[in-house]
Formats: structure tokens, sequence, C-alpha cells
């Protein structure tokens, strides 16, 4: 093994694979994902081939939760919803948060106070989020029923009809988030180099055939993060849906965490709380499978 | 130096946390002890009033009070009791102690009740009976809580009806309560050219969530039906008196148009002065006292069938199991204290169990309680069954939310309601 000569501080340089240093840098870090999320997540899964209600001693019943499951009119009703939440919520929130960017790349007046203002909602919390739209979105009383009847529309039962109450948590979730998918799009677009986009303008491409051929493509790995993360943290919906509806009316806004929720801990299913957790988990891993096959994340020009 | 100066301040930083750790050279530490309410309306800011009491009057003993919804906090009970940290002093309700005494986490109470001088002749029957199961006490009774019905004064005398002849048939309810409500020209339900896509004030305020489903249990048993077979096997009541329940409150909202449709908060809007009348608890006393402007008073939940009926609850004091002996005699001390105090705890309007407290003149003379106190005669209370958690949540999916919110909000056929709640309800009590 070739050491290297000491440097003028009298230390040597890092080699690679010999030193210790950055796994101790790492190790703190390392300690609490295991503790706190490897550990639960291998914990969970063993937890759901038993029954357990937290108290006393988890019960070994194999796969009778996943059979449970399977019959179980309540899981295939929050799979529905969810999957509906999900056809509502993300191609907004994708395509919207990328003509945010665009729009919002450009030398505008004004384009920093408009990116603070799309973004700042997403620093408020999911129950403040929650708490504010129940209030706008109140039936009887709500603020945007008062102004669809000064246009003699409405009123709309958003949170108080089967049909309206899922787009409407749909719409507080593009409001409330749609900003941080703007953040990353415009990331993307500043990193986009602009000989790119001068090379093909003197090649007489117009606006649109720069868009869609220099920076779409450029852009897809950014895109693909960007789908990635909003398909998985939409599949998770559960503050906006637990403070709005309760996943009511009925069982109308029910989404696979709230029902894994309800099932675990409000009435003390840990074993069957958890297979639904593990179902989604299976799910979400399938759509990953699809996006990478269909949306491959290296570019192409 | 500046890695010293970086230590020197966190040594400093360490010890100004640290020294207030620190008991003073001779002080004796009082015991803590740890008490847990699902309290979170303003009746929890008389209980946290009553604990500073409790420890001011007791200097070796210092309660903290955690108060968190009833939901949240029974998870955090489970957890508790799994880490061998339970809380000293849990209180929760008559229909909570079947599920909890049977996963053993409950220490029985009826030598300990005895030993503080309680009996059962001290206490209203229905809250001492409550606080049984299986033949075993597991609790202390603390209060009785149910429905009843707010009454805005000002807008009742404004629509032209009389204070001193408050509805009690729900005829005469339902009556008022059209009077009570207005479209934007003026119109009554049953006026000519009514708009009920215009209203301006609601005659009433109800909920459509766990609370609607106790409205419907009232109405079946004044029809005389028992919701569950006495051994708890199965439901007990006939679709005809059930579906005359439910479409008696269906019809409130959309036919009557008494009451908004997918109402989100009714105490709200009786405190905004949209609805005129609202059926709620009275722990909205408090919270209802402290408001300008609102003249209200309050008369009991409708007779609507044969006989009175109205759902209630009571709130109770248990003792989780744990190790330490000194430590349950001590939140026995702090128990009784609340209870011998249950006068003071009238003020959060929930009503004394303790029959001196509830019959004394300073409660008494506390307003608004009459339509409660009324009310209370014919209090009915949920069976206490083993899987309440189940049966009773206050969040979907639970079978009684679903079932009020398809009556109440989704407007379903009656007789679809019905066979759901009864097919849900049969499934969890049938379950191994």
């Amino acid at each position: 093994m070739q050491v290297l000569p000491a440097t003028a501080h009298g230390r040597r340089p890092y080699h690679g694979g010999t030193r210790p240093t950055p796994y101790l840098f790492l190790l703190p870090y390392l300690v609490v994902f295991v503790l706190f999320r490897f550990g639960p997540v291998v914990g969970g899964f063993l937890t759901s081939f038993t029954s357990w209600s937290i108290v006393g001693a988890p019960r070994f019943v194999g796969l009778a939760n996943y059979a449970a499951l399977a019959r179980d009119p309540l899981f295939y009703t929050s799979v529905r919803n969810t999957f509906y939440f999900l056809v509502l919520t993300a191609p907004a929130l994708i395509g919207l948060g990328f003509v945010l960017a665009l729009v919002l790349n450009r030398p505008l007046a004004g384009r920093g106070a408009a990116r603070v203002l799309i973004f700042a909602p997403y620093a408020m919390m999911s129950a403040v989020v929650g708490i504010l739209w129940t209030w706008i979105l109140d039936s009887n009383f709500g603020l945007l029923n008062y102004y669809l009847a000064k246009v003699h529309l409405g009123p709309i039962p958003w949170l108080s009809s089967d049909a309206a109450a899922m787009p409407a948590i749909a719409l507080t979730t593009v409001w409330w988030t749609v900003g941080y998918n703007m953040v990353i799009f415009l990331a993307g677009l500043q990193d986009i180099p602009p000989q790119l986009e001068e090379s093909a303008r003197v090649d007489g491409a117009g606006p649109w055939q720069i868009l869609w051929f220099v920076t779409i493509p450029v852009l897809r790995p950014t895109t693909f993060v960007v789908v990635m993360l909003t398909i998985i943290n939409t599949f998770q919906v559960f503050d906006q849906v637990y403070v709005m509806t309760g996943g009511g009316p009925g069982t109308a806004t029910l989404t696979l965490v709230q029902y894994l929720f309800f099932q675990a801990f409000q009435t003390f299913k840990l074993g069957y709380g958890s297979a639904i957790a593990y179902i989604t988990f299976a799910l979400l891993l399938a759509m990953a499978w699809l996006q990478q096959r269909l949306l491959p994340s290296e570019a192409s020009l | 130096m500046t890695h010293r100066w970086c230590l020197g301040l966190c040594v400093l930083l360490a010890a100004f946390v640290a020294v207030p750790m620190v008991p003073p050279a001779g002080a004796a530490a009082p015991l803590d002890l740890v008490f847990w309410g699902g309290w979170t309306g303003p009746d929890g800011d008389v209980m946290h009033q009553m604990v500073d009491q409790f420890n001011k009057e007791h200097p070796d003993i210092r309660v903290t009070l955690t108060t968190l919804q009833w939901t949240p906090l029974f998870d955090k009970l489970l957890t508790s009791v799994r880490a061998g940290q339970p809380p000293d002093l849990m209180a929760m309700h008559s229909q909570d102690i079947a599920q909890f005494s049977s996963l053993g986490i409950l220490e029985p109470m009826g030598e300990t009740v005895a030993a503080a001088g309680f009996k059962a002749s001290d206490f209203m029957d229905v809250a001492w009976r409550g606080t049984f199961s299986g033949g075993t006490q597991y609790a202390i009774p603390l209060d009785m809580h149910m429905h009843a019905v707010y009454v805005n004064l000002d807008l009742w005398k404004a629509a032209g009806l009389d204070p001193n002849k408050l509805p009690v048939t729900g005829t005469d309810f339902v009556a008022a309560a059209k009077r009570l409500t207005v479209d934007g020209a003026g119109r009554h339900p049953d006026d000519p050219g009514f708009d009920a896509r215009a209203i301006r004030q609601y005659g009433l305020g109800m909920m459509n969530n766990h609370h609607g489903f106790y409205m419907f249990y009232a109405l079946l048993a004044q029809q005389g039906d028992p919701f569950l077979a006495p051994d708890f096997s199965r439901t007990a009541f006939s679709d005809a008196k059930a579906n005359a329940a439910w479409q008696w409150l269906q019809d409130l909202v959309f036919k009557d148009h008494v009451v908004p449709v997918g109402e989100t908060n009714p105490y709200q809007d009786f405190v905004t002065k949209h609805v005129a009348l609202l059926i709620d608890g009275p722990w909205e006393i408090p919270g209802l006292q402290k408001v300008g402007g609102l003249n209200w008073t309050t008369t009991t939940f409708p007779r609507v069938f044969a006989a009175p009926a109205a759902w209630g609850s009571g709130h109770l004091l248990t003792i989780p199991k744990q190790a330490n002996k000194a430590r349950e005699q001590a939140a026995m001390t702090l128990a009784a204290w609340i209870v011998h105090h249950d006068q003071e705890w009238g003020l959060s309007g929930n009503l004394p169990a303790l029959l001196s407290a509830r019959t004394s003149a300073a409660f008494r003379a506390l307003p608004g309680r009459r339509g409660f106190l009324e009310s209370q005669a014919f209090e009915i209370m949920l069976p206490d069954v083993r899987p309440s958690a189940q049966l009773y949540s206050s969040a979907a999916p639970s079978p009684i939310v679903v079932a009020a919110q398809a009556a109440l909000v989704r407007d379903q056929p009656v007789a679809q309601v019905t066979q759901q709640l009864r097919n849900q309800i049969n499934a969890i009590l049938s379950a191994p």
C-alpha cells in the first residue's frame, strides 16, 4: 500500500477506504436512521403477521391480516379513493408547478415576490391549512360559496357531498404544495446551460420548439424527481383529510393512510394496520417501477 | 482560542440548564403525579384550575394535567402502559370501561373508593352503575353530560316566539325551527317562494358525526327499542323504528330545511348567530358564557316519539395499574379531592355526579343548566361493550359515523342506512 507524503500540517490526505473518519461523521445519522426508520420498517413488517392491541404480547396469526384485507370492502374503498386523489392532484401539482416555474424563470417584474407568495403556503402546517380551508369551503357560510353567490353560482357542497369532497381536498392540497414543485423545477431550469437554448434559437427554433425539444428533455431528471415525490406524497395523504373531512362524508374521502390510522390507532388493531401499511408500500413500489419504465430519468436530446 | 471559547460557552449553557434541576438543600421533593383527560374544550380550563388548587393545598404532591382529544389520548394511554409508565389518574367515559378493563390495564377501585368514604347512594344511580364492568368497579364517577337544546333568546323573540314556551315535543320543535329559519327575502320554509339555496339564518345547528348517531340512539329509545341485545351479541332494534328515527333527523336537513346541509361547526354557527338553536352538550357552557352579546338559555332534547329520552354519558376517573402502590394511593387522594369538589367541576358545564354537589344551592344558581338538568332525568347511555373503540369511534369509518353521515349529509334512503348500520355493528360484535 502506497503511503502518501504528509501535508504541511503533518496530516496525511484521505486515502479512500482506510480512514474511519467519514464513517464516524455518518454514525450519528446512521444510528438515528436504524432506530427510528429501518428498525420500525422491519418491526412493522413483522407486526403485520400478528394480532396485537399494543398492550400484551403480539399473537402470531400468519397471513390472516392480509386475507382479511382481501375481503374488506373498506380497504378497497380506501384504495379507490387514494388513486382518485392521486389522479386529481398529481397532474395539477406537476403541470402547474412546471408552468409556474417557466413563467417565474423569466425576467419579469415582481417575480421574486410572486415566488415567495406561491411558496409561502408550503411553510404552513398541514393542520392550519386544513382548518383554514374548512372555513373557506364551508357549504353554508364559507368564503368561496359567498363569492360564488356574488356571480350567481353555487352554493357548492364542497365538503359535504361525495362528488365535491375529494376535489375540495385536492384543491386545498394543490394550493398548499404546488410551490414546492415550482421551486424544484425552477432549480432545474436554472441549471440548463443557456447555450443549448441559444443554439436552438440560432438554428431557427421558435419558443414552443425550444420548450419541447430542449427544455423538457434536459429537465427530465428533475421531472423524474418531482413526479416520484409527488406520487409518493399524494399517495400517503392523511393530514388534510383528517382535519377537513375525517374520511367523510361517509367514506367518500377515506384514504389508505386514513384507514390504516383508524385500524391501528383508533381500534387498536396494530397488526391489521401494519398489513395495510405494507400493501400501501407494495403499491408505491409498483408505481415507482412503472414510472421508471415509462419516464426514465436520463435526459435525451 | 475559538475552540476554548466554544467549550466555555457549552459549559456555561450546561450549567444554566442543570442548576435549576438541583433541588434546594433540605427540601423534600413533592410526589409528581400525572393526570390525563380529554377535555379540550372550555371545560378543560376548569379542570386545570382545579388541579392548580389541589397543588396549592397539597405541597407534598405535584399534579400535571395533560388534556388531549380522547382518541389520541387513548392511544397515548395504551403506549404508555406498554412502556411501563402509565398516567397515575386517567379520565374516560362510562362506555370505555369495558374495553380498557378487558385489556387488563385498569386497577379495580371498589375497595379504594369505599375507603375514601364514597358509596353508591352518594351519586346519581346511572353514573355509579357506569363505573362497573363485569361486576367489578373500575372508576369513580365525576359527572354526567347529555344532549339538550341551546336557544338564542334574541333570535327566538325576534321570530315572534314566546320565551316562556320553549319546545318540548318534536312537533313544537320543528315548528319553532321553521319559524327561526329565514331566507334572504324573509320567508320561512313553509312560505310560498321560500328559497332553500338562499337561507341567511337556520333554525337549528346539529352535528352530523358521532353525535348524529347519538341523537338517533335517543330517538330509538323514545320508541322503546333497545339498540343491542342484552348480551351485546347483536343489534336488537327494529327496521321500522330505526328508519323512523333516521327519517325524522334527515327531514330536518333535507325536507324542512332548518339545518344547514353538511354543517361543519354547529357551535360556531350558534355563536355567530347563523343558527338559532343548537343541539349539543353542556361542555359548551363555559365558552358561551364568555361570548359577548349572546343571550341564550337551554331546554330539553325534544320528545319526538312516545317517551322522552336523550343521549348521555359520564366522565369517570380511573387508576391505571402500576407497580408503585404509593403513587396509586396518591392518585386516589387526587381523585377523591376532585370528586369532593364536584360542585366546582360543575362550572365546566358538566353536571356533577355527586348528589350533594348537584343539589347544592350554588350549583343550582348556575345559569343555563335547566335544559340539561331536565334532560338528565331521561338520560340513556351507550351500551358498555368490549369493542367500544370500533363501534363508537368518532372517526370515519366507524359504523356510527358512517351511518350518521349517510343519513344527515349524503341523504341516503334511511332503509339503506339502517341496514348498513346493522350489518357493520353485527360484524364487529360477532368477530372473535
